[in-house]
């Protein structure tokens, strides 16, 4: 936040200072118009205010930690597109199933299991030993 | 038919071994297999002579629909202990039939609801994306059989990790293992003593899919740590008011996930079958004996009482 407003400021001094979550509507504004996911330069051309790169960056990715966004590999960054109300009322709609089923790993194939205390220590053991001699792992 | 309708019953205890061995001692796709029909077959005889002592067991009940002749002493006489072991076994099918039904129930209830939540979605190459930041991932077949995966959950992989992911869930969906797990979830709710087969086969789908991952990525150890990083990930405190989410998963033996991840850390596994004088090669001979001797005993007994019934009805 501070990050922010202030190389907003700074850029532009003539530039009125946006509140919290000003900047952030302007970002999902801007791809929500746009038919086809969009970088963070694409959005830094066309969102005036002279804000810098990084800046853009931020916002974008903390819209898309959010959720709100989500993003492809685009070169050597990434090109973001809003999450569609679609898409948002079919997360909530499947959280709703998955919360109501205590035991969804006896119900659908899920990726992962959940872990006791036990199963992380020897997990982490595992990636930590595995990080310090990784040629040690190596299998076929 | 003597005791022969028994047998069907314990027998499903000559596949403990083999549930115990194979999963760390074959190719998880031979081991899926093996034991899923070993299962499956211990299974369908045990409920099979269930049904058996029932028929001879209801005969003696007052007020029943069948023929009289059913429950005399020439009937009673050819199964042994069926005054106490006929009763028991109306109730014993009878908990059967509520636990399958039960188990299909809510398997259908959930795929249907799943699929509802995502319909509508654009079908992405057969990926649904869904802007959550709790991290879940799952195969949820269907006539659009889709990998969905929550944005969360994509967020803590990078690049290689999420193909690795991606391709797990595939292969859960490519292999139908959906159909493996509701066949040994409702082979275990029908014989109590199937229970470490599906604990097992729980297992061996899931590194099954971790093989078929790491071939697809080509690296074993991008696999490894997609699991266990996603792994990690999921890990939540408990929840007030929801006490089973922070419970390791009853159909899944604790420590699954580490042992997961050591094995595609280490090499890939053979996929010979077990020499026949190694453990795991007994258990697996231990097994298929029980399961031929559960069959043959399963049709003796059918053969024997339709003989009886037939001429105690012609009587």
């Amino acid at each position: 936040m501070t990050d922010r407003r202030r190389r907003g400021s700074g850029s532009g001094p003539r530039t009125p200072r946006r509140g919290p979550g000003e900047l952030e509507a302007a970002v999902l504004g801007l791809l929500w118009a746009s038919d086809a996911p969009a970088t963070a330069t694409w959005v830094q051309q066309r969102i005036g205010d002279d804000l810098a790169y990084s800046t853009v960056v931020t916002i974008m990715s903390r819209l898309y930690d959010k959720g709100l966004l989500t993003r492809s590999r685009h070169g050597r960054s990434y090109a973001y597109q809003p999450v569609s109300d679609e898409a948002g009322l079919a997360a909530r709609r499947m959280r709703q199933v998955l919360d109501r089923e205590d035991d969804r790993a006896a119900v659908l194939a899920s990726f992962v299991s959940d872990l006791s205390d036990e199963d992380e220590r020897t997990l982490r053991e595992l990636l930590r030993r595995e990080a310090r001699d990784p040629e040690d792992g190596r299998g076929g | 038919m003597r005791l022969a309708v028994y047998l069907p019953l314990i027998l499903p205890l000559t596949a403990l071994p083999v549930a115990r061995l194979a999963s760390d001692h074959l190719h998880p796709r031979t081991a899926t297999r093996l034991l899923t029909a070993v299962a499956v077959v211990l299974a369908a005889c045990s409920t099979l002579c269930l049904a058996l002592l029932m028929v001879v067991g209801t005969a003696q009940v007052p007020g029943n629909p069948l023929p009289d002749g059913w429950a005399d002493p020439e009937v009673r006489d050819e199964v042994p202990l069926v005054r106490v072991s006929g009763s028991i076994a109306i109730a014993g099918l009878l908990v059967v039939l509520v636990a399958a039904a039960v188990v299909l129930r809510r398997a259908a209830r959930v795929r249907r609801d799943a699929l509802k939540a995502i319909d509508g979605l654009p079908d992405d190459g057969g990926v649904a994306v869904l802007p959550d930041a709790e991290p879940y991932a799952f195969a949820l077949p269907g006539r659009r059989p889709r990998v969905v995966v929550s944005t969360g959950m994509l967020a803590c992989l990078d690049a290689r990790e999420r193909r690795a992911l991606i391709a797990h869930e595939r292969a859960h969906l490519a292999r139908r293992h959906d159909r493996v797990l509701l066949l040994v979830r409702l082979a275990a709710a029908s014989q109590p003593l199937l229970r470490p087969l599906r604990t097992a086969i729980s297992y061996t789908v899931e590194r099954w899919a971790d093989e078929e991952a790491a071939e697809a990525v080509g690296d074993r150890r991008t696999t490894a740590h997609a699991v266990g990083k996603a792994a990690l990930a999921t890990r939540r405190p408990a929840r007030p008011g929801l006490p089973a989410f922070a419970a390791p998963a009853s159909g899944s033996t604790p420590g699954q996930v580490p042992r997961r991840v050591a094995a595609l850390l280490g090499p890939t596994p053979d996929t010979a079958w077990p020499a026949p004088r190694s453990r795991t090669g007994l258990a697996a001979i231990v097994a298929a004996a029980g399961t031929t001797v559960s069959v043959v005993s399963a049709l003796n007994a059918t053969v024997a009482l339709f003989v009886i019934l037939k001429a105690a009805t012609a009587l």
